[in-house]
């Protein structure tokens, strides 16, 4: 018995794998929006605006 | 007659990402390096005394990330980590080996910009140290690997004094030899209720290689040092009577339990409760250790 990876998905298959990707983009974007945050402030303290 | 099978792989799940930082270990980490970056002279922006944090936390989640890459296998045959996201088929090497150099990479490059080369440097050091020395060179081959092993999870509150002074000095060393000297007794309290998981594995801890008896004296033997690491703070005028006392009331606790383990002879893992005791308290002794540290640092003038 082989066992390879599915190339054609069921309905169901597929949203489950949509919503997996779907969740990891919600996560990558709140981490981005975050770190683009953190960059900024840093920036400030480092050109003295905080001082 | 072969049949093929169709195996749905799914993508990994962020919570698998989150699982292979090893998060229980990170909280560990986090304080210790916040206790040591809180206990620095000087002063730091508290933005950038966080990103210190955070470019901390990153390179211990990216050791992990690259230590459960490497050891997927040992990890499938343990009981204890058999449901991580690489033995439970939940993710893909290739992901978890790209997360941790990513991770690794990031937290480096952003603790040298924002925060000072020095941490930088020791951070790689740290998190190379931890992923190759320990990983692929100590774990597998001897049982001294804890031992050695010990000094990666020992750079965080060195790497958060660092980050504030810029520099190295004989205090941050100190914190960091108390972790290092903490590290075996707490480890083998563990492998010795654990040992049956770390032979399935092949690993060669020390209770599988040396015997129980061996690991017991070698947990006693090894609490007397890092008493004296813990209690030396004081003797060197870098803390109060109060965090002297406080060290002395801790570390007599712990040199008791490690006492009891040292008398204990089971060989039964439910007859090993003076160790199951001492790893439990090995856990809140650094973090009260640590803590004391801070307060007395910053309270007491």
């Amino acid at each position: 018995m082989t066992d390879t990876e599915k190339t054609r998905y069921s309905k169901t298959e597929t949203r489950q794998i949509r919503a997996r990707q779907a969740a990891r983009a919600r996560m990558t974007a709140i981490f981005l929006l975050l770190l683009c945050a953190l960059f900024f402030g840093i920036t400030l303290v480092k050109v003295g605006y905080w001082e | 007659m072969t049949t093929t099978t169709h195996t749905l792989i799914l993508p990994a799940d962020w919570r698998d990402f989150w699982a292979l930082t090893k998060p229980r270990v990170m909280s560990l980490v986090v304080f210790t390096a916040l206790c040591g970056l809180l206990a620095a002279p000087g002063t730091i922006h508290p933005l950038i005394g966080f990103t210190a944090i955070l470019c901390i936390a990153l390179g211990a989640g990216a050791s992990g990330a690259l230590n459960q890459y490497y050891e997927a296998d040992i990890d499938a045959k343990m009981v204890r980590t058999s449901k991580r996201p690489l033995p439970d088929g939940r993710m893909e090497h290739k992901a978890a080996l790209h997360f941790g150099v990513g991770l690794a990479a990031f937290s480096v490059v952003i603790m040298g910009l924002a925060v000072n080369w020095l941490s930088a440097g020791i951070l790689a050091f740290s998190i190379f140290f931890y992923a190759v020395v320990y990983t692929i060179w100590l774990k597998r081959f001897t049982p001294q690997n804890i031992v050695i092993g010990g000094a990666a999870g020992a750079f965080p509150p060195l790497i958060g004094w660092v980050s504030v002074t810029g520099d190295v000095t004989a205090i941050p060393l100190l914190l960091f030899a108390i972790i290092f000297l903490w590290t075996p007794p707490h480890f083998w309290a563990l492998a010795l209720f654990m040992k049956s998981d770390y032979g399935a594995a092949g690993i060669p801890m020390l209770p599988v290689v040396a015997g129980q008896k061996t690991t017991r004296n070698q947990i006693f033997l090894y609490s007397f040092p890092m008493t004296v690491a813990a209690i030396t703070p004081y003797f060197m005028g870098a803390t109060s009577i109060y965090y002297g006392g406080i060290a002395a009331v801790l570390s007599s606790v712990f040199l008791l339990f490690a006492f009891a383990v040292w008398r204990n002879t089971a060989t039964e893992v439910e007859h090993m409760l003076p160790e199951k005791r001492l790893f439990k308290y090995s856990i809140l002794y650094l973090f009260l250790l640590f803590a004391a540290f801070a307060a007395d640092r910053m309270m007491v003038p």
